[in-house]
């Protein structure tokens, strides 16, 4: 059994097919890279996992528990969880206290659960953001923004992260240290699916690349076949290339 | 101006030092569940409750009664601010929860037996306000946006014209005015209404500075931030709803035992909503503290010094009341009280 089925996903927005009959699985202690030209939809399919979007038709199994039309808390609290590409921190608490929200027990009776100062700065320093922990979110460079949504996403503990364009906006050294520490997570036992429209950054990190092109599955191989494979390159001419 | 802040704080900074070891005394007890405090905000908090509590000893005739009426409206404020200050979703119909409590105390003794004790209207009321706060908020917080406000407004219109449609049952236009008071006697009566609104201003206080706070607060900045922390907001946001529904209904029969009656103008009409929406905004939103504070200043400077001292008229009156509200707004939107608590930590002594 597979840790993530995708079965037959689809989802229509009014007319607009976005996603159309797409399969994938992901299977435990991998890394999936998901590519696709822009609007290709690959973030509609990682909204429809997360309970984002209400699904059209096809299923999504988790564990072997199906979580098509379970709400976000649901699929969190089931170990998925979901590094956003817009990095929204909440700018009235310190870092510190953006990752403890992620960790507050879904109970009205909890007054004082959550992590402890020294968990919280233990998922900080596994992204190397614990010396930045009493800043506020407005105070701290791209990096380091996009950084705590990682911590956030660690903080709720998943077994299988969804990454969305994580190497956006970063420099070649960021893009370098965050595929390092990505790695370590999987080293550490995470699954990780990792979202890109390009494969720069995902050709050493991922163990197998999954194409999405109008919504449609193109293509399926190791990084250096999906490289070769010309219908992805045809895709891809369209727009900006590989 | 940041110089005169400087100043002014060596002098001020002296004296924050010389309260701090009491403040320390409060840190250490109590400082992990209402948050720290230096020596001047120690004063400022516990100089008020002593004033509140002693103020028939010091305050004449009029100010107590005005203080008694305040106290009334800043249980209102404060539970208006624990569901729409720190959610975001502005409820402009708080005082269908309050008039619900209201009504049924008076309607109790009204239509089923007038020798009803207050030990069985005082919890029935208050539970009637829970009902009819998650009748409002269970439809309506699943909605996003302006949705939820609408409703709550329109929850306000349609309990007002109910009022003279069931007028055997409601009394109408003139209400019910056969309801007990507590006492006639003007400082006890003070004490049965700021003895409640203490203990309501402790426990939401509580709550607010807590991980239900905490998510409150969260749902206003980012709700699908919320979500995505495994919380259920929407059950998080009935919750808030209920959480104010009941002090609320504490507020609605107070009002009533301390009126003697109901009446659509006293309890009902959305105009009432909003100045609890106003106190609370004056005061300082989410902070629970803040909407006390604004209940006090706004209705004893409405109800004693434009009414006693000043001989105002009440057009005049309510005109000053609404222009202090737009002066905040538009220039002090974080509230007088946090303006003055987040001073006091400028001018206190260094801690660090």
């Amino acid at each position: 059994m597979s840790l993530l089925e995708v079965d037959g996903l689809t989802k229509k927005f009014g007319g607009l097919v976005a996603v159309d009959d797409f399969s994938f699985d992901v299977e435990e202690g991998e890394i999936v890279g998901l590519i696709g030209p822009n609007g290709s939809g690959k973030s509609t399919v990682f909204n429809c996992i997360m309970g984002l979007y209400d699904v059209t038709d096809g299923s999504i199994t988790f564990n072997g528990d199906d979580i098509t039309d379970d709400a976000t808390h649901e699929v969190v609290n089931k170990g998925l969880s979901r590094v956003s590409q817009e990095s929204n921190p909440i700018q009235e608490m310190p870092v510190a206290g953006n990752i403890k929200l992620f960790t507050l027990p879904n109970s009205i009776r909890s007054f004082y659960g959550g992590a402890s100062e020294e968990e919280i700065y233990e998922y900080a320093a596994r992204i190397d953001i614990e010396d930045k922990l009493h800043e506020m979110p407005s105070e701290l460079p791209h990096a380091d923004v996009r950084r705590l949504e990682i911590a956030k996403s660690l903080a709720t503990e998943p077994e299988l992260m969804l990454l969305d364009e994580p190497f956006a906006g970063m420099n070649q050294a960021e893009i370098a240290e965050l595929a390092d520490q990505i790695e370590g997570f999987r080293e550490e036992g995470m699954t990780m699916i990792v979202v890109d429209h390009n494969m720069g950054g995902l050709m050493e990190l991922v163990d197998r690349i999954v194409v999405l092109n109008n919504g449609d599955f193109l293509a399926e191989g190791t990084p250096e076949e999906i490289a070769e494979n010309e219908r992805v390159q045809e895709a891809y001419l369209a727009g900006e290339g590989l | 101006m940041s110089s005169a802040t400087d100043r002014l704080s060596t002098a001020t900074g002296r004296i924050d030092q010389s309260l701090q070891p009491l403040a320390d005394v409060y840190n250490r007890l109590f400082g992990d569940y209402f948050g720290e405090m230096n020596g001047l905000q120690f004063v400022l908090i516990f100089g008020t409750a002593a004033a509140l509590l002693t103020a028939p000893f010091w305050g004449n005739f009029g100010l107590v009664r005005a203080m008694t009426v305040a106290a009334i409206w800043a249980i209102f404020a404060m539970s208006w601010d624990i569901q729409s200050g720190y959610t975001g979703y502005i409820s402009f119909g708080h005082s269908v929860l309050s008039g619900a409590a209201g009504y049924t105390t008076a309607m109790l003794i009204h239509n089923v037996n007038p020798e009803l004790s207050m030990m069985i209207t005082i919890p029935v009321s208050i539970f009637a306000a829970l009902v009819v706060g998650l009748l409002v908020a269970l439809p309506s917080l699943r909605l996003t946006g302006p949705y939820f406000s609408l409703i709550t407004f329109v929850a306000v219109l349609i309990f007002y014209r109910l009022i003279p449609s069931f007028s055997q049952y409601t009394g109408g236009e003139t209400g019910i005015q056969s309801v007990e008071v507590f006492t006639y006697a003007p400082v006890a009566r003070y004490y049965y209404m700021v003895v409640p609104m203490l203990l309501i201003a402790v426990v939401l206080t509580l709550i607010a500075r807590s991980n239900i706070g905490l998510i409150l607060m969260s749902i206003r900045e980012n709700e699908a931030a919320v979500n995505a922390a495994g919380i259920n907001a929407t059950k998080f946001k009935i919750f808030s709803f209920a959480l104010s529904s009941i002090p609320m209904g504490i507020g609605g029969v107070l009002l009533v035992h301390f009126s003697g009656g109901v009446d659509p103008t006293t309890f009902i009409v959305v105009d009432r909503s909003i100045e609890m929406i106003a106190i609370a905004v004056l005061g300082g939103m989410s902070s629970i503290l803040g909407p006390l504070g604004g209940a006090f200043f706004l209705i004893v400077l409405r109800d004693y010094i434009l009414t006693d001292i000043a001989n105002l008229g009440s057009s005049i009156r309510w005109t000053v009341f609404w222009a202090l509200v737009l002066l905040v707004l538009v220039f002090a939107r974080d509230g007088v009280f946090r303006k003055l608590w987040h001073g006091l930590d400028r001018i206190g002594g260094d801690r660090r």
